[in-house]
């Protein structure tokens, strides 16, 4: 019975994603809590496959857009911090994150989204911003103790500029800290580019916001003692 | 000699001209043909021109393009600061509107000739016309009152705006936004350009569903061409797909030519479009950063080949970045000049 609930307030929310409804996604939230369905299941049997199920286009033969990924990833970061402190016990944080766009680049659309997919998947996020030099991206890695530096850019030259990932990689070699930290990065150039993200010194990037999670968490794994 | 007008006006009145028309979007590396730094290039209209003609004369394409910078339009609404790079496009680095009472609060130039930089553009577009003496269609780029707003208040507030905004204001917004775009239409054209290319990437396919699209942005699409028409207009992708869009904005604003995202499929544009509309199929021009000069004939030849066999169509590119080597752009056009001549007419 149980199950068949959730199906179904799994199915209404895919709906008002897809329409890029807010009101109506946030409403049918409030209806599974006011129904009964716990905090936990809400996140985890509503949101993350709502938001991963619409971000990694699987619930249209049509294109799924940049406003659904928006919207999606938006609604599952909302949802999460306020749910979170209602969990009977706290989940467990699968690594931490800094994340900011290249130094110059100043299209944050990509890092909001990408945000609220790690969020929902219980990383921590510190976000940096836009147009985040590189010696930032390290210093607050290292303050933070995070596994990952996550670097997001729209535009060419900001991509493969000598103030980007680049310069990243080059503080990481010189301070001796590439074991302990991962570069991920993502944008557009590397969408039309698959390739890239070796040329600008990156570990791993990632085509979609949906993908994020899966590739930063392998990463986590990589450095994690 | 065939001119690039004489390509586009064979193209416009239905004629197969000598070769493929090739439009080669080469923005910033005008300062490297001139060994000025940007901001000192996109400083004078005089300047952009001297780069844009020596361009074409260079590499060998059809048209010229009378743009600086995508960011200018934030400027003249009031972008305190754009923020320069040496190797790609200048940038906003002060976003207009941060709160919704901000958009209560714009305000449009009563005539765009009284702001500097609008100023420097029509002189940059005059001095192209004239140099251009009819030989090559000078271009004026403008982008959509649909797609403005994010360049005013940041990609993600336009969202949320259009979203899940408060209606009124969205649509006060859009109003200011609309009246520019149309503004600056008859002001390019007054300044002299021949085509103008209406960029809307944020009512394309890669942003919006096409009913979204169709319910939020064709009204404004409408509104926009309203007084200043749709001859002459060329709708461009902005980086967004836009094969899904084309019948709605086919059927409801007369526009007749289409420039292509690299994904769209071209032979699917024709079939939605009908023989009479041109097409330009755009290469992805990031790969030719890198690619062989033999990659980039292998791609210029299968978009020549798909064009060919759609018809009225035009090969071009979207923005070019800084970083594509000299050879690579030569080869470029190059290939395009070779695989783009019609039957009876191989170079």
């Amino acid at each position: 019975m149980t199950e068949s609930r959730i199906q179904q307030h799994l199915e209404t929310y895919l709906k008002a994603l897809f329409d890029t409804d807010k009101p109506a996604a946030l409403s049918i939230v409030q209806e599974a809590l006011d129904s009964g369905i716990s905090p936990e299941s809400v996140v985890f049997d509503v949101i993350i496959p709502g938001m991963e199920r619409m971000i990694g286009g699987m619930i249209s033969d049509n294109m799924v857009t940049l406003s659904q990924h928006f919207l999606a990833a938006q609604i599952a970061e909302e949802v999460v911090d306020r749910l979170i402190p209602l969990f009977a016990t706290a989940p467990e944080i699968q690594g931490h994150v800094v994340i900011g766009t290249s130094h110059g680049d100043f299209h944050g659309l990509g890092k909001k989204i990408v945000i609220g997919c790690l969020r929902a998947r219980m990383f921590e996020v510190t976000d940096l911003g836009i147009n985040v030099q590189p010696e930032r991206f390290v210093d607050e890695a290292v303050a933070a103790g995070a596994e990952v530096i996550a670097i997001s850019s729209m535009m060419v030259h900001t991509a493969t500029g000598e103030r980007g990932p680049k310069q990243v990689r080059r503080l990481l070699q010189e301070r001796g800290l590439e074991e302990g930290i991962r570069i991920i990065v993502g944008g557009a150039p590397y969408r039309f580019h698959d390739g890239l993200f070796r040329d600008v010194g990156a570990d791993a990037w990632a085509d979609s916001a949906a993908e994020a999670p899966a590739v930063v968490a392998r990463l986590v794994q990589e450095v994690r003692p | 000699m065939t001119t690039g007008m004489d390509r586009f006006a064979a193209l416009m009145s239905g004629q197969t001209p000598d070769r493929v028309p090739i439009i080669c979007n080469l923005l910033d590396q005008g300062a490297r043909e001139l060994g000025v730094s940007l901001r000192e290039y996109y400083s004078r209209g005089e300047l952009v021109a001297e780069g844009q003609l020596r361009m074409r004369e260079k590499y060998g394409y059809d048209t010229l393009l009378g743009m600086f910078y995508s960011a200018l339009e934030a400027e003249i609404m009031g972008c305190r600061t754009i923020v320069y790079a040496d190797d790609g496009p200048p940038n906003v680095g002060h976003l207009v509107i941060h709160t919704p009472e901000d958009i209560n609060k714009l305000h449009l130039p009563d005539d765009l000739h009284a702001h500097p930089r609008f100023r420097e553009l029509a002189t940059c577009i005059g001095i192209l016309k004239r140099e251009s003496a009819g030989r090559w269609p000078v271009l004026g780029v403008v982008t959509a009152s649909f797609s403005l707003p994010a360049m005013l208040m940041g990609i993600g507030q336009w969202l949320d705006l259009f979203l899940s905004g408060d209606p009124e204001l969205r649509n006060r917004l859009l109003e200011l936004c609309s009246q520019f775009c149309s503004r600056q239409i008859v002001a390019l054209r007054e300044a002299g350009a021949d085509l103008i290319v209406y960029v809307n990437p944020v009512a394309s396919a890669t942003f919006i569903t096409p009913q979204k699209s169709r319910e939020v942005a064709l009204p404004w699409v409408i509104k926009d061409l309203e007084v200043p028409g749709a001859s002459g207009v060329v709708f461009f992708n902005g980086g967004g797909r836009i094969n899904p869009i084309l019948a709605d904005v086919q059927s409801h604003t007369g526009i007749g030519a289409y420039y292509l995202n690299p994904f769209d499929d071209i032979g699917e544009a024709r079939a939605i479009l009908g023989p009479q509309a041109l097409i330009a199929g755009a290469i992805n021009d990031i790969r030719l950063i890198d690619w062989s000069t033999d990659e980039i004939d292998r791609e210029v030849e299968r978009i020549m080949h798909a064009g060919k066999q759609a018809g009225g169509f035009l090969f071009g590119t979207l923005l070019m970045p800084f970083r594509i080597p000299d050879e690579n752009i030569k080869a470029l056009v190059d290939a395009a000049i070779r695989h783009g001549a019609y039957a009876g007419n191989r170079p």
